[in-house]
């Protein structure tokens, strides 16, 4: 690097060191904290009445590795990383590094600055998302994701809090994203506010040479069972989520959703046909963590799940059933059962069931 | 302070004085009795609270037949009586947080990496609740009345029946006894909505800090699986100035 590259590099050093320090006189309260987490998982899956070529593709195994931490520094510098290593076996091995987040942070006064992978949800809904337009993708039969393997977008995005208003800016590359081809370069653009106990959230943007769009959300606790929540969005067409929760006295929830999207290219899932028309889809879960009511099933969590499509309906039955072990270890196991005619969406599934054991080790 | 004593003997009553001045005194009585009860709460709620913005540790013990069986750590950061930040610190809830404001309440998952809200009958779940580590400012979430004094063991007590005035209250209805001399929780029972009970708990020892005395152990008993009790210890407190945007509820870059 020349002298003359050297003097921006050597300024903005001097400008963060005064403004440090500045900040060291000034907040009394200064904190500098680290966490950090590792989870390692083993998962085992076997598919069922399955139509795939050989017999070793019906098994597979993944290891996961998942190290994790986030340090602050003076409650204004972030630095934060997520990765996972997985060594996959199914038939071959194959091992690859997944870059969940990494980013830098700087909060100055109400503003806070991001650069780098990160992991955002703007939508409120648990298996679909309408306006969610920097989310992850949302796998409807996963959608607490058991193996953490979702990641984030990479971005630069400026936050703005001020009491009950938050604004937020960011605009989110394709670049480094993979073979997802509906992800393109996005500017948008969300104004949060939590009056009257509705968590309501204006989004707009546009996707550089692609689409604009806008939506709105919502959250809200109605008396001491009920939550309701909904996205609403506008990308060629309306698309349209609504949801709630239900907590019964003894702490089982019953979630439901409806979900209308356009049947865009943004929206299709993969195995729909660009001419099916617009599709509806709910979800239903029910379950209860920890299972303390009965004798010795306290460290137990059990959940079933429906997923439909309602035009052609097919759909996918889920089970999850886990386990705690002390304060390290977690088991589970995960099943999907898709049923419907060959040819709807669920129903072309190439397995009639696949079941995944686990064993989470976290530090 | 108004002296009813004074009062009374500046009157020469009838009868019908008489009854009238039995209820101004009965009325005058109760409406004094409530507001010594709200500041009998508040002077209790300073040994749980020590400051109006300060983080602790909370680390908890539950308890299966007399054995212990799982721990759980959080640190819980405090701003004034409506806003609450809870981490989940021990392994296998490590990214997870809590954040309540006001009657709102939020929990963050790491699997999810977005905002859920809770409702208040989710607040109640596990041996020690949410509710049980995040809202220990009793004046703001619950009508206090006094009851009457009794003993608990050696000790002389005020009993308060406290009524929920929010939705959220992580109960519907506490009996509190606190110690006469200086109102230091000893126990209270903690009921639901339908009348069962369904917690009771001790408030074991204290700890000088800083010049305060602040609750170090209480000890929570499972009224409905007699066999399950959770020892909550409360450690590393320290006052601190802790910024708004830790409050926020869109936030997604927590720990």
């Amino acid at each position: 690097m020349s002298l003359h590259g050297l003097v921006p590099v050597m300024l903005l050093a001097a400008v963060m060191s005064v403004s440090a320090r500045a900040q060291d006189e000034q907040d009394s309260s200064r904190k500098d904290n680290f966490r950090y987490s590792l989870s390692a998982i083993e998962d085992f899956t076997v598919l069922g009445g399955t139509i795939a070529p050989t017999l070793e593709s019906r098994f597979q195994n993944r290891l996961l590795l998942e190290p994790s931490f986030t340090y602050l520094y003076n409650n204004r510098w972030t630095l934060s990383s997520k990765v996972v290593g997985e060594s996959e076996t199914n038939g071959d091995t194959h091992e690859h590094l997944l870059v969940r987040e990494t980013y830098a942070g700087l909060s100055v006064a109400d503003f806070d600055f991001t650069v780098g992978r990160r992991l955002v949800h703007w939508g409120t809904g648990y298996a679909f998302t309408a306006t969610g337009v920097l989310d992850p993708p949302l796998v409807a039969t996963d959608p607490t994701d058991r193996l953490n393997i979702r990641a984030g977008r990479d971005m630069v995005k400026v936050d703005w809090e001020k009491g009950p208003h938050a604004v937020s800016l960011a605009y989110a590359t394709s670049g480094l994203s993979g073979s997802q081809a509906t992800v393109k370069n996005t500017a948008a653009f969300r104004y949060n506010i939590l009056v009257n106990g509705f968590d309501t959230s204006i989004i707009a943007g546009k996707d550089l040479a692609g689409d604009s769009f806008a939506g709105v959300t919502f959250t809200r606790v109605l008396g001491q069972a009920w939550e309701l929540h909904g996205d609403a969005a506008w990308r060629q067409h309306a698309a349209i989520l609504i949801g709630g929760k239900y907590t019964a006295r003894f702490g089982m929830t019953v979630i439901a959703e409806l979900f209308s999207p356009p049947n865009i290219p943004y929206y299709r899932s993969e195995t729909l046909s660009p001419s099916a028309g617009r599709q509806s889809y709910t979800f239903l879960r029910v379950g209860k963590s920890r299972l303390r009511e009965l004798p010795g099933w306290k460290e137990w969590d059990a959940y079933a799940s429906v997923v439909s499509n309602l035009q052609d309906h097919s759909g996918v039955l889920v089970i999850d059933v886990r386990r705690g072990f002390g304060n390290h270890f977690s088991s589970y196991v995960h099943m999907e059962g898709p049923f419907g005619s060959k040819r709807s969406e669920y129903g072309a599934i190439p397995y009639a069931t696949t079941t995944s054991f686990g064993i989470r080790f976290q530090q | 302070m108004f002296n009813l004593t004074q009062v009374s003997l500046s009157f020469r009553p009838g009868f019908k004085s008489a009854m009238l001045l039995s209820g101004l005194l009965l009325s005058s009585s109760i409406a004094f009795a409530a507001e010594d009860a709200q500041a009998m709460l508040e002077q209790s709620d300073a040994f749980r609270n020590g400051w109006s913005s300060y983080v602790l540790r909370v680390n908890i013990k539950n308890f299966e037949e007399g054995k212990s069986d799982e721990e759980k750590l959080y640190e819980v950061s405090k701003k004034g009586t409506e806003k609450t930040y809870v981490e989940f610190l021990s392994p296998r809830d490590k990214g997870r947080h809590l954040l309540m404001l006001g009657d709102d309440m939020w929990v963050y998952l790491p699997d999810t990496s977005r905002p859920v809200r809770i409702t208040p009958l989710e607040r109640l779940s596990g041996d020690a609740s949410s509710g049980d580590v995040a809202r220990t400012n009793y004046a703001a979430d619950y009508n206090a009345k006094f009851v009457r004094t009794e003993k608990v063991g050696s000790l002389d007590c005020n009993l308060l029946e406290l009524t929920a005035k929010r939705k959220g209250s992580t109960y519907q209805r506490i009996l509190y006894w606190l110690r006469a001399s200086d109102e230091r929780p000893i126990k209270a029972e903690f009921y639901l909505t339908s009348g069962k009970q369904i917690k009771s708990a001790t408030f074991d020892e204290f700890v000088q800090v800083r010049g305060k005395t602040l609750l170090r152990r209480m000890t929570l008993y499972d009224q409905i699986r007699k066999n399950s009790h959770s020892v909550l210890e409360y450690s590393d407190f320290a006052p601190r100035e802790l910024p708004d945007k830790l409050f926020y509820q869109g936030r997604s870059d927590r720990f």
